[in-house]
This record gives structure tokens, sequence and C-alpha cells, in this order.
């Protein structure tokens, strides 16, 4: 997988890349649901579609991934595939949009591994390192 | 002499002091031993965690750190910081995602001899009782937005006046449970609706509730004020404001994140984001974080509404026969507008803990009439193998750390190392030969939460009794506990 998990002393950290920057978001989306649950009996019952604009494309992914967790939390649906995803830079900022698939999250069934409390900014730098984009996810849980 | 990098002086055997350099605007200054120094605070970015709240505009004094200090977000763990309310900022790193985490001790008359053989089942009943681990609800019925505003509003006497607790145990909650100045209007829909379904719920992680026993007095006055005894059942319950408050707080990062360039602060972290405490960001997120500090203490208010009955149903004993009471219940994430003594002058500054406890002294009249003899409790939590301590507050924390002591361990392993390191082993059965009873939604939350996962919380709690801070009346031991 174009993520790993990697040590921290309280929380959840996992450093991503991916060769395009939606490649990057896709795998710090599946990284996320790997950090909150068990990935077993899911099926795509559902799609949703998000927007957003963040001045740099660090505050894009922070909402993008702050998103999974609300709906997760608190709508108790969970993606299970990235149907659409276009990232571009305009005048002001970033814009995303994104189509997922997914499903109801149900507790007889599902597992949740953690409850994460949100994505931090600490140390969430998107850089180029050869021809891959990279960047750590620090998770507060 | 340097530590990570950082340039370190010795102030005292308990206290250590960073100078003011580059674009500090006051020197750090860390309480801790050496030896706590030197085997556990240089591991991670703690200090200079330190350092960089040493930048916060209109901060006072120092940026403290006590001996509990661990990396955290922005801030350090254990992190104190006060700013100037005319000039100053407030940070919701300087609070943390879990706004008002903290934690409430409770009183029984039962010793521990007469009720031994009962824990298993007390923990059984506790466990069925009070919702426990990740995305936990249940424990009232779903409350709808109107309804959590009125919490937010009201906080722990919400809880009080829809049946679960009596108003004596709102006067010993800090704040009274209800911080004046909450503003419901300020949280977000999504909080809110984060929030509907946790109201008496303890959550994961680190959150718990413990059967302790007290084991030692240390101060047999201060004890016996707060109606402590040695061999005495308490039970503590340390949780927070769950969802809502996480919420509160990643929305308002969010505002202030992409407000730096409108307020010109140049900051070394973007979990240090800021704003002047007077603008409308400031303003909006003081009455937001406000009204989520009053959920959280609505939250263990009810869970202890629930252990009371656990009590009395298991044990088949009336209200009478359990003397059932909080003892006090403490906020040790948080930032309150409070007036304190710098330069000789009386100012009004916004302190910031965040892991950290407020520790007034004996004559303060924002602390319970009963405790102006002794001080303001402050309750530390250990691991759940070892102990747990009561302290009280002193005039030399109002001197030093704008009223602020300790607030628990900090752990020395993560949460993979626990894991790995609990591998073959059966912990449950450890800590049954120890004496200890667990019950938890999962294996993987024991081993995460395993007693050597942290800190010997003796150490933490030596430093700010020898400093003066918080002085130590009792030591809890853990007898049952229940985990999400």
């Amino acid at each position: 997988m174009p993520y790993k998990f990697i040590e921290h002393p309280a929380d959840i950290a996992v450093e991503v890349d991916g060769s395009s920057i939606e490649e990057l978001f896709k795998s710090a989306c599946y990284a996320w649901r790997e950090a909150a649950m068990d990935l077993t009996s899911f099926n795509k019952e559902s799609s949703k579609k998000f927007i957003f604009n963040g001045i740099t494309p660090e505050i894009l992914l922070i909402e993008l991934l702050s998103e999974l967790n609300f709906q997760l939390y608190s709508k108790k649906w969970v993606f299970v595939t990235i149907q659409n995803l276009l990232i571009e830079k305009t005048d002001n900022d970033y814009h995303l949009e994104i189509e997922l698939f997914g499903q109801t999250f149900h507790p007889e069934i599902h597992r949740m591994k953690e409850e994460i409390k949100a994505i931090t900014y600490h140390q969430m730098k998107i850089e180029k390192i050869g021809n891959q984009l990279k960047t750590m996810i620090v998770f507060d849980v | 002499m340097k530590i990570s990098g950082i340039e370190i002086e010795k102030v005292n055997d308990n206290l250590w002091e960073i100078p003011r350099t580059g674009g500090m605007l006051v020197p750090g200054r860390i309480y801790a031993s050496e030896k706590m120094l030197f085997e556990t605070i240089q591991n991670d970015e703690a200090l200079k965690q330190v350092v960089n709240v040493a930048h916060l505009p209109g901060i006072q004094k120092y940026s403290l750190a006590m001996p509990d200090i661990h990396w955290g977000y922005g801030f350090p763990i254990g992190g104190v910081a006060a700013t100037d309310i005319n000039d100053g900022v407030i940070s919701p790193g300087g609070v943390g995602y879990d706004i008002n985490c903290g934690v409430r001790l409770a009183k029984t008359s039962l010793d521990y001899h007469t009720i031994k053989n009962r824990i298993q089942k007390l923990i059984e009943n506790l466990f069925h009782d009070i919702p426990t681990g990740v995305g936990s609800s249940g424990a009232i019925k779903k409350q709808n937005a109107k309804e959590i505003k009125n919490i937010l509003r009201d906080g722990a006497e919400w809880a009080v006046s829809n049946g679960f607790g009596s108003e004596e145990d709102l006067l010993f909650t800090e704040e009274t449970g209800k911080i004046k100045d909450a503003d419901p209007d300020a949280v977000s829909s999504r909080a809110i609706e984060r929030g509907m379904d946790q109201a008496g719920t303890l959550g994961s992680g680190n959150h718990f509730l413990e059967i302790d026993i007290v084991e030692k007095i240390f101060d047999a006055n201060a004890a016996n004020v707060l109606g402590l005894f040695e061999n005495q059942i308490v039970i503590q319950i340390h949780t927070g404001s769950r969802g809502l408050g996480y919420q509160v707080c990643d929305d308002y990062l969010k505002i202030l994140v992409q407000s730096e360039k409108k307020f010109g602060f140049k900051l070394p972290d973007k979990q240090l984001a800021c704003a002047p405490i007077k603008s409308k960001e400031g303003s909006d997120y003081l009455g937001a974080m406000r009204a989520a500090a009053n959920f959280a203490w609505n939250n263990r208010q009810i869970i202890m509404h629930l252990a009371k009955n656990s009590f009395k149903r298991t044990l088949n004993i009336s209200d009478s026969d359990l003397s059932f009471g909080l003892i006090y219940d403490v906020c040790h994430n948080i930032a309150k507008i409070e007036e304190h003594i710098i330069d000789g002058k009386a100012k009004k500054v916004c302190v910031h803990r965040k892991g950290a406890t407020r520790a007034f002294p004996s004559d303060s009249k924002l602390i319970p009439e009963k405790y102006r003899s002794i001080g303001q409790p402050v309750l530390i939590p250990g691991d759940m193998g070892r102990y747990s301590f009561v302290s009280v507050g002193t005039e030399k924390a109002m001197e030093e750390t704008f009223g602020s002591s300790c607030h628990g361990a900090g752990r020395v392993q993560s949460r993979h190392q626990a894991l790995n390191e609990a591998k073959g082993k059966n912990l449950i059965d450890e800590l049954n030969k120890k004496g200890i009873v667990i019950q938890a939604k999962g294996y993987k939350t024991i081993a995460e939460e395993m007693p050597h996962a942290y800190k010997d919380v003796s150490e933490v709690v030596d430093v700010m009794h020898n400093a003066g801070i918080s002085t130590k009346v009792a030591k809890l031991k853990p007898i049952g506990v229940i985990k999400g």
C-alpha cells in the first residue's frame, strides 16, 4: 500500500505517498480507514459527494480526512472506494471534489479500531521527493 | 547544558529554565527532577514545544511545563501559559482536542474489607451501565439539538435538573460544573451532532472509571476535611467532552489556521494557531470552548450518577448506607480568564492549561467553602496497575504557576510498543493477581494501556510536592477498572 504506519509516542502516525496529488489524497483516505476500523465485510451501498476549498493542499487534505471522520462517528457511514477525485488550484486557493462509495456502519458486523479525535496539522507537509509526493499525517486518538 | 539542542539551566532540584532566545517573548520553565529530564523528557519534542509556546503574543512571565510534560500538538501536554487578555491571544492548541478532559473523585462510606468479595460483580455492573469504547453512546436517550444546547449552556446543572445527581454535587465541581459565558451558538451544528448520543459516555483510550481504595494518607487534616480515610472505597472518573469537544477544537483550528495572515502572527507551529482574545474569532472560540467544557462536566456528572446507582443495586444498600458524595471534579484541558499577580499588580490573563490541573490555595474564593482551610483538591490519576494521588493547591502555585499543577502520568511507550510488549502475556490475569479486576471493550485497549506504558505517577506528584506547588494528601490504589 502507498502508506506506512510509523511509531508515535501516543497517537497514530502514517507516511503516505502518491505519484500525483490525487493519488496522495487517495492513499491518505485509505490510511485513515485502516487506522479507524477493520476492513472486512463492506459493500458499496450508497454514494456521497463532497466539495472543499482550502488555502493550502495540506488544509484541503485535513478537510477531506476530517469529513471521513465525521461521516464515520456521527453519520455512521464509511467509504469503501473512491470513485472520482478532482483537485485543482484556483486563483485564490485549492479546490477538491470527491465522490465516495460506501455503506452504513453496523456495530454488529463492523469493528472500529480507534476513536480518531481529529486529524492534526502536526508535521503535515506535502513535498515532492523524487517522482513521488509525500506527507506525514498524525491522527490524534 | 543543552538537551535536544535546547539550552537549559538548573534553577533548583525541581525546576529548570530555558533562557529567552530568538523569537521567545518569555523564558521557559519546566518542573521536573533531573532523572525525569534525562530519562524521559529529553526523548520527545516537548522541550521544543515549551520554546514554541513562548512565542505566543501576550504571554506572561514564563512558558511553563509540569513534570508530566510530554509531546502534544502545539502546546506540550503538561503545558501552562497565561496571556494578557488585552493584547494576548487564545490558542485551541493550548487546550487540546478533548476540551475539559478531567477527573472526578467520589467517596463512599464503604470499607474495602466489607465489600472485597463483590468487586468483580461491581465491575461487571458498572461496565454494563456505563457506555464505554469507541463511539460509545446510549447512556441516556439521544438528545435533540435544542437539548444539547441546553447542556452546553448549563453543564452539570442540566444533569442534576434531569435527575442525575444532587445540587451538592455542583458545589464540589470546578466552576460549579457550569462555566459562565458559554456560547452554544458558537458551537457548530456538526459538533452538536457529534455529541447528540454521547452524553454520559466514557469513550475510549486512556479514559476510565476506577474503583480505588485509599491506601495511604499523607496529610491527616486535609484528608479529614475531604472525607477520606484509609481502606475507604472511592470512585475515580476520567473522561471529557467526547466527540463534541474534538469537533469544536477542529472547527476553530481550521478557522484560525486560515486567519494567520489576517492577524499577522508568525508562529513556529501551525497547531499553535491563535487569535487575539478580544477578536471575533478569539471570542467565538472562547464561548464555544466553554460550552464544550460544560458538556464535559455534564458527562462526568451523569456517569457518576450511573455509577452510584450501580453500587446501590449491586450491593443492595440504601443511599444512607452508601453515603456517596462528590469530593471534587477538576478539568485539566481548558483556558480560563483569571486574575493573577504579575510584577506586583493584579492582572486578568487567559490561563491555558493543557494537561495541567488548577491548584488554587486555601484562601481562594473560587474553591468550595468547605475546602478553604486546606486548598483545592488536585486529582492526579496514574496508570491502572499502580496508584493515583490526591493533592491540594498552595499559595506557591499562585506565585509560580498561575495556580496550576500536574495532571497525570504521561506515556513512556507508544501504543504499538505496548501492544508488542503485551504479546504472549495475559494482562487481565496479571492485574487480577495484583488484586485489580478489569473489564474493557477489547483486549487491545488493555494492552495499549498496560501500566508500564506509563511513567510512574508518584515521581510526577513528588516533584510538585517538593516544589511546594501541590502537596500530597492521599494515595489511591485501583481495585477495579472499566475502560473503552
